[in-house]
């Protein structure tokens, strides 16, 4: 009879603790939300040994004192959750920063053992570390590991079960000096008699921590038995100074170990330092930033382009062979119109998606979107906004449903919902046919530019309105910006593969759910009552549209847009999709359909195209906005804002256009 | 040696100095404690051409934007720069 043992995996941003989860854990992943924040939760099965364990990867972090939302959830995992074992991953290059935490994490008496990473770095560089002896140090087992070649796992998880089963557990602390040492002595008096917390927590973890100000802690001592002496004895003291002093205490005993351990010695400059000189130029930087940029979309669109014919060719001839070869007909109709037409229309962007997330992913996994964000930190601030929401505008530009979830990088919460909001303005790969039908109908030679100016028309709606929601409904200064610079790697194939992965079938997985299900509802509204023709004025569909044809008159548009209009918010490629069967033809001759239809005119076509780049995200989009701000009122808001947006925009542009069209 | 202190906020790139002081305010002051900006680290301005600098502190690379880099103080070692 096995018990399962729950690993806690933490440590520092940037050690390559989620390369050592994915090593360690493989395929046996499930990607969640903490519950009640918008904190990715990462958990994972291995089995060694007949042994099962459960691996949850905690947020990066820098200290144990709440700060961020990631820090949190770092300390109450580890305190709240009591996991058998905590595992650190240090980098090896970069030991000292890495033992503060060591030493925060000791002060929580959990069993902990420490992965030694990128142990193969550090004695590339000449600087091996006799780790055994650390171990010996810091009474804390140690195990050396590379997580990109998935060395010392086995060793890793051997020292876990041992740590685990290991009891009563040492003490090893640093000591304060008299002055703080007598102080937590005081706290821990009455900390002791409040029995629901001495029974939770080390007390001298609590009383170090209330020593430091920790405004997370005092919350927890309010209110309960020790909550009054506590109190008069803070109020007495200067935490911050605490803080200092006892941040260098930790430092002073890190110090005294490392050089019995380990070179010391820094490195000057290195080839990072010598890349970023160039890279992050204060004239070069941005040059070089758009020329790789303008790479990565090329390689996007000519890449997935083969793979794209063959989706589609594929799609249209399952379609049509369902429809044709199913018994009964409105089950054909249903898997061939509805189902295979509507969830292909999404998995076409498939590739594009997965070369646009393989470059991100290299972009990231080298280090350099780090540099990325650095660079466009000012520009980014004049506009309200962290350098940090560059990196999901970006992504914007491929899907915004990656992009939203991409928005978890930034710290503040205000910060973030404001990078969520103006993300689906950029105007996304979904929107591209819209555009070639509508343009390639009505502007012949003009389309390009036609596209270009939509595509900067999406950028500034978004640029105007972070600036708007910044000066109105989320006031406040933009949070300022600290962010580590990873050195330059050399991406592997495999961890950039798995990256790519686990976005990419995450946008496949909620966008087929989603789609799935819209494309039958679809299907039901064009098909229904019975009897009447697919997708004509008599059906459902029709009905409806004529319904909210009064709203979008003024814009020029008729029921058949308007049904086309609504069908669009599934995915914005449904627009092109819907108009085909409305009008009856094939998606080849709906351009001379469209260029017929009296009703349509060049300028209705660009305030069209205007509504549909602007009018509100789609259902996949829709659903990442509900889940990341965990509100229904913000997702509302986006929707609303989106539309009256899209139709103030649409109305001015179509009543505009003529007089430059005329004169064109 | 060490000629009195200023905020790593005006340091030119390539100068080396020693941090004296963290005033931070709470929350920040543990993030860059944690950080390695304590008292007597070494750091390294890498780049100070934008709105934000590159500091190295040991082998760690840190882009800090100004109004944080005002708020650690550092005394530069004499002949460094």
């Amino acid at each position: 009879m096995t018990r399962e043992i729950r690993i806690a995996l933490t440590g520092n941003p940037n050690v390559g603790k989620t390369t050592l989860f994915n090593a360690l854990t493989g395929s046996r992943q499930h990607v969640g939300n903490w519950p009640g924040v918008t904190v990715e939760k990462k958990t994972g099965k291995v089995s060694r040994n007949g042994c099962e364990f459960e691996v949850v990867d905690l947020p990066g972090t820098y200290s144990l004192t709440a700060y961020s939302a990631d820090e949190v959830i770092a300390r109450d995992f580890i305190l709240d959750e009591k996991p058998d074992v905590v595992v650190q991953v240090v980098d090896a290059t970069n030991l000292e920063r890495n033992l503060y935490l060591t030493t925060q994490l000791a002060e929580l008496r959990t069993p902990l053992v420490i992965a030694l990473n990128m142990a193969d770095m550090a004695e590339a560089q000449g600087n091996p570390i006799d780790y055994r002896k650390l171990s010996g140090f810091l009474e804390i087992p140690i195990v050396r590991t590379v997580g990109t070649r998935g060395e010392g796992l086995q060793d890793l998880l051997d020292a876990a079960v041992k740590e685990a089963k290991t009891s009563p557990h040492h003490e090893h602390t640093i000591g304060y000096g008299n002055e703080a040492e007598e102080m937590i002595a005081k706290l821990t008096d009455p900390l002791s008699a409040d029995r629901t917390l001495s029974g939770k927590y080390p007390l001298r973890w609590l009383a170090v921590k209330l020593l430091e100000g920790d405004e997370n802690v005092l919350a927890k001592v309010r209110g309960g038995a020790a909550s009054a002496r506590v109190q008069s004895i803070l109020s007495s003291i200067n935490s911050d100074e605490y803080e200092a002093t006892m941040a260098d205490k930790r430092y002073e005993a890190i110090a005294a170990i490392l050089p019995q351990v380990h070179r010391t010695n820094t490195r000057g400059t290195t080839f990072s330092d010598m890349v970023d000189r160039v890279v992050t130029n204060r004239y070069l930087g941005i040059p070089i930033f758009l020329a790789l940029m303008w790479g990565a979309f090329e390689l996007t669109f000519t890449v997935a382009t083969p793979f794209m014919t063959v989706i589609d060719t594929l799609t249209v001839w399952l379609a049509e062979f369902a429809v044709a070869s199913i018994e009964p007909a409105w089950l054909g109709s249903l898997i061939g119109d509805g189902i295979i037409s509507g969830v292909g229309a999404v998995l076409i962007f498939l590739p594009n998606i997965l070369i646009l997330f393989l470059i991100l992913a290299l972009l990231e996994d080298s280090g350099y979107l780090a540099r990325a964000a650095f660079i466009m930190d000012r520009p980014l601030y004049a506009l309200g906004l962290p350098g940090k929401a560059f990196i999901p505008m970006l992504i914007g530009f491929g899907c915004n449903v990656p992009a939203i979830m991409a928005t978890r990088s930034i710290e503040s919460e205000k910060d973030r919902l404001i990078s969520i909001l103006v993300n689906p303005f950029m105007s996304c790969s979904a929107r591209l046919p819209v555009y070639v039908l509508f343009a390639g109908a009505f502007f012949g030679a003009h389309a390009g530019g036609v596209m270009f100016f939509l595509y900067v028309l999406g950028i500034a709606v978004a640029i105007a309105s972070a600036k708007l929601f910044r000066s109105t409904i989320l006031p406040g200064e933009v949070s300022p910006f600290v962010m580590e610079m990873p050195p330059y790697r050399l991406p592997t194939a495999m961890t950039s593969l798995m990256h790519m992965w686990s976005r990419g079938s995450m946008y496949l997985r909620k966008a087929g759910t989603i789609i799935l299900l819209g494309a039958m509802l679809v299907w039901a509204l064009a098909s229904f009552p019975y009897g009447v023709e697919y997708g004509s004025a008599e059906s459902f569909a029709g009905m409806l549209g004529h319904l909210v044809e009064p709203l979008v008159a003024p814009l020029g548009f008729d029921w058949k847009v308007a049904v086309a209009l609504i069908f669009g918010f599934l995915a914005k490629e449904v627009v092109v999709g819907s108009l085909g069967v409305l009008y009856g033809a094939g998606e080849e001759s709906l351009t001379d359909a469209l260029f017929a239809d009296p009703s349509l005119s060049a300028a209705t076509a660009l305030a069209l195209m205007v509504f549909v780049l602007l009018y509100m995200p789609c259902v996949a989009a829709l659903g990442v906005i509900k889940k990341e701000t965990g509100s229904w009122k913000w997702t509302g808001f986006a929707v609303a804002y989106g539309i009256v947006v899209a139709w103030v925009l649409a109305f001015v542009v179509g009543h505009l256009a003529p007089f430059f069209i005329g004169g064109a | 040696m060490m000629e009195g202190t200023c905020p790593l906020a005006l340091l030119a790139a390539g100068t080396e100095a020693k941090v004296t002081d963290v005033r931070a305010g709470r929350g920040m002051q543990a993030r860059l404690l944690g950080m390695g900006f304590c008292p007597d680290a070494r750091v390294t301005v890498q780049c100070a051409d934008r709105g934000s600098i590159i500091v190295s502190v040991g082998d760690a690379r840190y882009a800090l934007s100004r109004g944080i880099a005002m708020k650690i103080f550092v005394g530069i070692a004499k002949g460094s720069a």
